[in-house]
């Protein structure tokens, strides 16, 4: 089986709309194919494939809190000095500690360093992990969807993986798995474990500087690269240079999309933008790029892979600085 | 010192051109203005602004180092290691993968034979540009993410920190806050203890969507919202509406979509400096009310 991820490093440029459609067009050739939306921040997948009818739906509940007992806890404030992600505070009105559970990351760093053993770590919901069909195009899809605010959005992209390769791993021929905005633990979670990349950038400043920084962690995963050109024509003029990094870094440039107001308008509608306005500019070059990435890279894998392949690995190392 | 986070939720909706705009339009107002950039897996600021960065410090997690000759195998910092970088395999000592370590430091306090010093791992930069746009004055700090690291709060708790900092010494009035997509902790950490949310969202359907999430942390961490179509035009409106209506928060502004945008930005000169009716002139329009959103 194939793992496509469609990443881009910059939100809003294309990911969940490109992952839309590839999916819908591999199932419309036959192909048994799963959409993953690894997003589970802004899940949106769903969303541009008219919704879906969840089946499995599973609480993630690996996720810890940390919880301050008022009748032990002296006030020594050891607590809020130990915890690096500031979580601990005191509670204005009562002065009791309390802790703040959208930014405690449930590691045991209090309660081992409470000194009368007031603070006990609990089981918290993460989010959940949900799969189903969606109601345009009867594409099987696999989603999560985190509590606003907590961590573990890696911890829940790993789990969502792993529910749609349990329920259909063992037929399915293609996971096209949407990644989340950034290059944080959701993308490198995307990535683990993945068969290639899908890189989608507009033309502008801000998303060619997050395409380089995207690209250099899918070198670490030492993955083939696609490149598909969104919103071209906007006006931010850097599709020459942007096609030029590509060519440089042995990454295959599919195709541009042109800007187009029937992409938003389809939106609005919540169906694909092939299906509300087939004969619209953006849709018959949607339709291009997506077939030209099944029939260059999926179809023929073999020899996709070994010509677009980093050729040397670049692994990440981290700077380590020694105790003194 | 005012401090205005602007978040929104889903990607593109136009957060680092409002955060911009409103520093700079701030600025023109004649008040001191501290932009931080906590995207630090997409810090992009600078290239709105077209200012260059230097880097003043580094980002760092704390790592065990092993004292092997201390250790005598008990297997309780492995035991308290969330994220799986300390590991004893068969009940041998601990070894370490650096890159999985979050730098909780339980591990430090879980030993009990003194055997874990304290290292570093650097995991990114803090870095300022001093801003100088026609008369108007900012000061920008910006973290950086390394491409490969995941732990991505304590690189938004130490931007903020050097942010705060500054503002502080140098008697800001506003604190601007920029963040990353999403509604996970590296946006709750951008979000904390701020005076004012604005929540920047487009009318379509998924950045009701995800507006959803944002309003939904801004009530829980307690702090008011305001509401800011962007790319106004762009769609119906219906969907931002029935999220605005539940949560019953204000929409602040209406900007309107337009192409200037992308060109200000390849430019590198905030819309808010040329004034006019459209983008620029909203943003001035929402700067010199801002105070009286607090109210």
């Amino acid at each position: 089986m194939l793992e496509v991820v469609v990443a881009s490093g910059k939100g809003g440029v294309g990911k969940t709309l490109i992952s839309a459609e590839l999916t819908l067009r591999l199932k419309e050739l036959g192909v048994s194919v799963v959409g993953v939306d690894a997003d589970a921040d802004a899940p949106n997948l769903h969303l541009v494939l008219g919704g879906a009818e969840w089946v499995v739906k599973r609480e993630y509940r690996e996720g810890r809190v940390a919880r301050v007992d008022a009748l032990k806890c002296v006030r020594c404030g050891a607590c809020i000095d130990a915890c690096r992600y500031k979580a601990i505070f005191i509670d204005s009105a009562t002065g009791e500690y309390r802790v703040n559970e959208l930014l405690c990351e449930g590691c045991a760093t209090c309660s081992l360093i409470c000194p009368v053993g007031a603070i006990a770590r609990v089981e918290a919901l993460s989010g959940k992990v949900r799969a189903g069909v969606t109601r345009v195009g009867n594409v099987r899809i696999a989603g999560a969807k985190l509590v606003p605010g907590r961590p573990n959005s890696g911890k829940l992209v790993t789990e969502v993986k792993s529910l749609a390769k349990e329920l259909w791993g063992s037929e399915a021929e293609v996971f096209v798995i949407d990644a989340a905005a950034g290059i944080g633990c959701q993308v490198i979670a995307s990535l683990a474990g993945a068969s290639a990349a899908i890189l989608v950038a507009e033309p502008t400043p801000a998303s060619f500087e997050d395409l380089v920084r995207v690209h250099r962690v899918v070198k670490h995963f030492g993955l083939p690269a696609a490149l598909i050109l969104n919103k071209s024509g906007v006006g931010g003029g850097l599709e020459d240079r942007i096609v030029k990094y590509a060519k440089k870094e042995n990454i295959d440039f599919i195709g541009e999309i042109p800007y187009d107001d029937s992409v938003p308008k389809a939106l609005a509608r919540l169906t694909p933008v092939t299906k509300a306005y087939p004969d619209s500019a953006a849709s018959v070059a949607i339709q291009r790029v997506t077939k030209l990435i099944i029939e260059k890279v999926i179809k023929n894998w073999s020899s996709w892979y070994s010509e677009h392949v980093p050729r040397r690995p670049e692994p990440y190392v981290p700077e380590i600085i020694l105790p003194k | 010192m005012l401090t205005v986070a602007v978040s929104g939720g889903k990607g593109g909706t136009g957060k680092s051109t409002v955060a911009v705009n409103l520093a700079v339009a701030l600025a023109l107002l004649k008040h001191e203005v501290v932009l931080a950039d906590l995207d630090v897996e997409g810090c992009v600021d600078h290239l709105l602004l077209g200012a260059r960065l230097n880097v003043v410090k580094p980002i760092k997690v704390s790592i065990p180092f092993i004292n092997y000759g201390k250790c005598v195998a008990c297997g309780a910092c492995a035991n308290v290691c969330d994220t799986g970088a300390l590991i004893s395999v068969g009940g041998g000592k601990p070894f370490l993968i650096p890159r999985l370590c979050s730098g909780c430091e339980a591990c430090f306090h879980s030993c009990k034979f003194n055997a874990i010093r304290k290292g570093w791992r650097v995991i990114g930069e803090v870095s300022i540009g001093k801003v100088r746009l026609n008369n108007v004055a900012l000061t920008l700090v910006s973290g950086r993410l390394r491409e490969g690291e995941e732990h991505v709060a304590p690189a938004v708790i130490a931007t903020r920190e050097e942010a705060g900092r500054l503002a502080r010494e140098r008697k800001a009035d506003f604190l601007i806050i920029d963040t990353a997509a999403g509604a996970g902790v590296a946006v709750s950490h951008a979000l904390v203890n701020v005076d004012l949310i604005l929540a920047v969202t487009e009318p379509t359907p998924l950045g009701a969507h995800d507006l959803d999430s944002i309003l939904e942390l801004a009530r829980r961490l307690g702090v008011r919202v305001g509401v800011i179509i962007n790319k106004w035009g762009l769609g119906p409106e219906d969907f931002v509406l029935n999220v605005v209506r539940r949560y019953g928060v204000p929409i602040v502004a209406r900007v309107p979509y337009s192409d200037e945008v992308i060109e200000s930005y390849v430019r590198g000169r905030p819309l808010v400096l040329s004034g006019g009716d459209g983008v620029g002139g909203e943003l001035i329009t929402l700067a010199k009310s801002i105070t009286s959103l607090l109210r």
